[in-house]
């Protein structure tokens, strides 16, 4: 022991010391970690109060104006509330599931973080791995486990239906979810350019093929300035826009976000199975919800969107210089950030303005109509693909699969929309039939002798 | 570990094939809880989300107004009648005043009639838009309850100029109303049912093409046209079901004898239908109050009474229709001061009978979209 110390405190343990621990990656790697964990959470609190503004704005009001200049710092005002609660627990629950379940809830949350790449050099380590997609659907499907715990832990019948709800919800969204991401993980098999066939599930990866594609370089400053690396026509959306439609929606599934927030219906399930939290319990949960979101969004945009690819970026992380460098790093980081910020502001505004589905209609849009058309998608995927490769017209390029593709998928999306338009038609004429047969029974009554319900003393008008 | 077993809130009802027990949960939904609509308790019996059985409790609004009614004179009775149905205090007066008048044997002029005519439109209006907008609540949306009270708050202004007071407007009086209109009043009215207008195309649009509105509303709640008259429905409940019957038009008091009032009648008979007549409504009021104002008679605004009112002896019953139906009120007078007996028919209070039977086999969600569209007030129903 004494020895080991004493030959690790000679020059080579300091040295290692300094090369391993206190080294350039290891501090790169601990100011990622940090800001990214600081992301998390200063996420979930910028985006509660974008949403209570946001959806101030919508709905005519003013929404909150008093902490703070313009309202800015009424969540921080609410997270030194939540903070300081008193921690408080039901006599009767379950004290280790009740106590476990926040945590449970929100530590795949941040974990699914370490995979995200913000910008060209900024990641964690996680950025690299190969399974990038894989992980995160792990990560994603992993907080359903909390959401039952405080369900069950919580001892109260409006938690415990909100909590199988939940479980019902959260794992068949999860299918679809991942099918529609299986549209472009086919993409890039069919992009690789080494011609091996063989595709990529990093999101890293993934991304780089929207990034790294398709600009010549004219030599015109300004031209290349703007569209090195940032080509928006060969991101993933254009060609696969219904897998964005329906990822997307999945996603509103898979955070219980509106119109499928059924396990935290306010007005059905006082508040589902988060009834007996409170403090800084429940604001765990609140801040994983949040976090979730901006995962979500943060997924459809490194996929479907082109991740942190926007101009400049490329241009100037290419010149070598470090302060350019920095900059162009910062200006990724921001493209990433807006473009998520992009699409919560939608989750926020379909919130103001659906209402939300039935239970059963809800498991009815997951299992007969998402999956399907996932599936049906991937067949057609393939299929396009199959069909001209045999033909012959892919010998120079996929530049032509890509444009029928796209043909097909954008037909597909506007199809999607008039059959769910159309199921629901269909669903809600099954369910009034007995209405139907009255009104053919009115229909019929009203040929026989019209039932006059006035009295003639009224119908003159003479007082009563 | 969990002991959820407490006594009497689990039953079983049976094994499944596996040999696993399946029970019937009894749920209490309320007193406290957000979207039954005051203090409505539900005592329900849930197998899996499906109720099996309901049974409503109510009387946790209890206030004794009618007691009430018979320890206060007449006129100062009006003004209890406010709480009585607190979405819609304007025709709660009108009903009252109207019963003793009718007992008094008094008609009050033609301007007084034209005045009761707006601001139970008005107030009509500003009900309506409660119901819907609590309504898409409850299913989840949150923008039309927004809307919606922005709306009734113009209203709200109006009575405040109008009477001093914006909830409780204490405004019919026996024979007349308490104030003529304060200046402009006419032409802020006339502005407001304009923008009204405007607002209601706007969310017609936000709420009725919704498919997800349409799947939550659509054939839920179905209410028979044979069923709907049997439990004695009235008001939106009751034309929602196909049955032509509205007292503005059947039975017209007041001015409605000189207004003709378009009838909105719906087949479907379901929720949707109820949410349809409700908008239909505002708007057929709407039109009513452009009528009432181009049409205002001038004259006196109320015949004297004497300042200790008795109504002379005798029994009668009034009835008006009400936001959410027929609000009757049966008085008796013993020829002093005070009515003997004021009985009131709150519309509210017989359209809740029918909800347990309307929510049978349907789902939990179902069961806020049922009630929901009910539109019940729970002043009402307890009195």
């Amino acid at each position: 022991m004494h020895n080991a110390l004493i030959v690790a405190a000679s020059e080579g343990f300091w040295d290692g010391i300094w090369h391993g621990i206190i080294s350039w990656q290891f501090l790169q790697f601990v100011v990622a970690f940090l800001s990214f964990f600081g992301f998390v959470l200063t996420s979930a609190t910028l985006l509660v109060l974008a949403e209570r503004k946001i959806m101030a704005w919508m709905q005519d009001r003013i929404g909150p104006y008093h902490t703070g200049p313009g309202g800015s710092l009424q969540t921080v005002a609410d997270v030194a509330k939540l903070l300081l609660k008193e921690d408080i627990r039901a006599t009767d629950t379950d004290k280790a599931i009740f106590f476990l379940a926040p945590s449970v809830f929100l530590a795949p949350v941040i974990a699914a973080f370490a995979v995200l790449p913000f910008s060209p050099y900024v990641g964690l380590p996680g950025t690299a791995l190969a399974t990038g997609i894989v992980y995160l659907v792990a990560m994603s499907s992993l907080d359903v486990v909390g959401v039952v715990m405080a369900g069950w832990g919580s001892n109260n019948k409006y938690a415990l239906i909100g909590g199988l709800r939940a479980a019902a919800q959260m794992i068949s969204y999860e299918l679809p979810l991942v099918l529609a991401l299986v549209g472009v993980i086919m993409l890039t098999s069919v992009l690789d350019p080494s011609g091996s066939g063989i595709g990529t599930i990093s999101v890293r990866g993934i991304m780089d093929f929207q990034v790294s594609a398709q600009y010549p370089g004219k030599g015109i400053g300004i031209w290349d300035f703007i569209f090195q690396g940032f080509t928006p026509w060969s991101w993933f959306f254009l060609v696969q826009p219904l897998m964005l439609l329906i990822y997307y929606t999945c996603g509103l599934a898979e955070t219980n976000r509106a119109p499928f927030d059924l396990p935290e219906a306010e007005s059905e399930l006082v508040a589902g199975y988060l009834t007996e939290y409170s403090g800084m319990r429940w604001a765990m949960f609140f801040l994983g919800e949040y976090g979730n979101m901006t995962i979500v969004s943060a997924i459809a945009t490194t996929l479907f969107l082109g991740g942190w690819s926007g101009p400049g970026v490329s241009y100037l992380t290419g010149l070598g210089s470090l302060g350019w460098g920095f900059l162009g790093n910062i200006l990724a980081l921001g493209y990433f950030v807006l473009k998520i910020y992009f699409l919560c502001f939608i989750f926020i505004w379909i919130r103001s303005t659906l209402p939300r589905l039935r239970a059963d209609q809800l498991m009815q849009f997951a299992w007969l109509i998402l999956i399907p058309t996932t599936l049906v998608n991937i067949l057609i995927t393939g299929g396009i693909y199959l069909v001209m490769h045999e033909i012959g017209l892919l010998n120079d390029g996929n530049a032509w699969f890509l444009v029928v593709l796209g043909v097909v998928n954008w037909l597909m999306l506007f199809g999607f929309i008039r059959l769910v338009g159309r199921a629901v038609v269909a669903s809600t004429r099954r369910a009034q039939a007995p209405a139907i047969r009255a009104r053919q029974r009115a229909a019929v009554a009203a040929q026989l002798a019209e039932r006059v319900s006035t009295p003639a003393s009224v119908a003159t008008g003479t007082p009563q | 570990m969990v002991t959820n077993q407490n006594p009497g809130t689990f039953s079983d009802v049976g094994e499944s094939e596996e040999g696993i027990k399946t029970q019937e949960m009894l749920l209490n939904m309320g007193p406290q809880h957000p979207s039954t609509h005051g203090v409505l308790r539900l005592v329900m019996t849930l197998e899996g989300e499906t109720v099996v059985n309901c049974t409503p409790v109510i009387g946790y609004l209890h206030r004794g107004i009618e007691k009430i009614l018979e320890n206060r004179t007449v006129m100062a009775g009006i003004r209890y009648m406010d709480n009585a149905d607190y979405l819609s205090p304007m025709l709660n007066e009108t009903a009252y005043a109207g019963a003793v008048e009718q007992v008094m044997g008094i008609e009050p002029p033609k301007r007084a009639q034209y005045i009761r005519l707006l601001v139970s439109e008005l107030q009509r209006i500003a009900s309506h838009l409660v119901g819907v907008g609590t309504y898409l609540l409850d299913l989840g949306a949150m923008t039309p309850i927004l809307w919606a009270f922005r709306d009734r708050e113009g209203i709200l202004d109006l009575f405040e100029a109008l009477g001093g007071s914006r909830f409780n407007v204490n405004y019919i009086r026996v024979g007349g109303v308490l104030h003529d209109f304060p200046p402009h009043w006419l032409a802020e009215c006339e502005a407001f049912l304009n923008q009204l207008e405007k607002n209601m195309l706007e969310l017609e649009m936000l709420i009725t093409g919704n498919e997800i509105f349409e799947a939550r509303t659509q054939g839920v709640g179905y209410v028979d046209q044979q069923q709907a008259i049997a439990y004695g429905l009235t008001g939106p409940m009751l034309r929602a079901s196909g049955v032509k019957w509205d007292l503005r038009a059947n039975r017209p008091y007041g001015a409605y004898r000189e207004v003709p009032v378009k009838v909105v009648v719906r087949q479907e008979g379901d929720c949707f239908a109820r949410y349809k007549v409700r908008m239909d409504e505002i708007i057929e009021s709407i039109r009513l109050c452009h009528i009432a104002i181009d049409r205002m008679p001038g004259g006196p605004i109320g015949t004297r009474t004497p300042i200790a009112l008795r109504p002379a002896r005798g029994e009668t019953y009034f009835a008006i229709e009400s936001s959410k139906g027929e609000l009757g009120v049966y008085f008796i007078s013993d020829g002093s001061e005070y009515p003997w007996r004021a009985k009131l028919r709150g519309p509210s209070f017989v359209n809740l009978q029918i909800l347990p039977e309307l929510l049978r086999g349907h789902k939990m969600s179902d069961v806020i979209a049922i009630l929901g569209s009910t539109d019940i007030v729970l002043g009402e129903v307890d009195r």
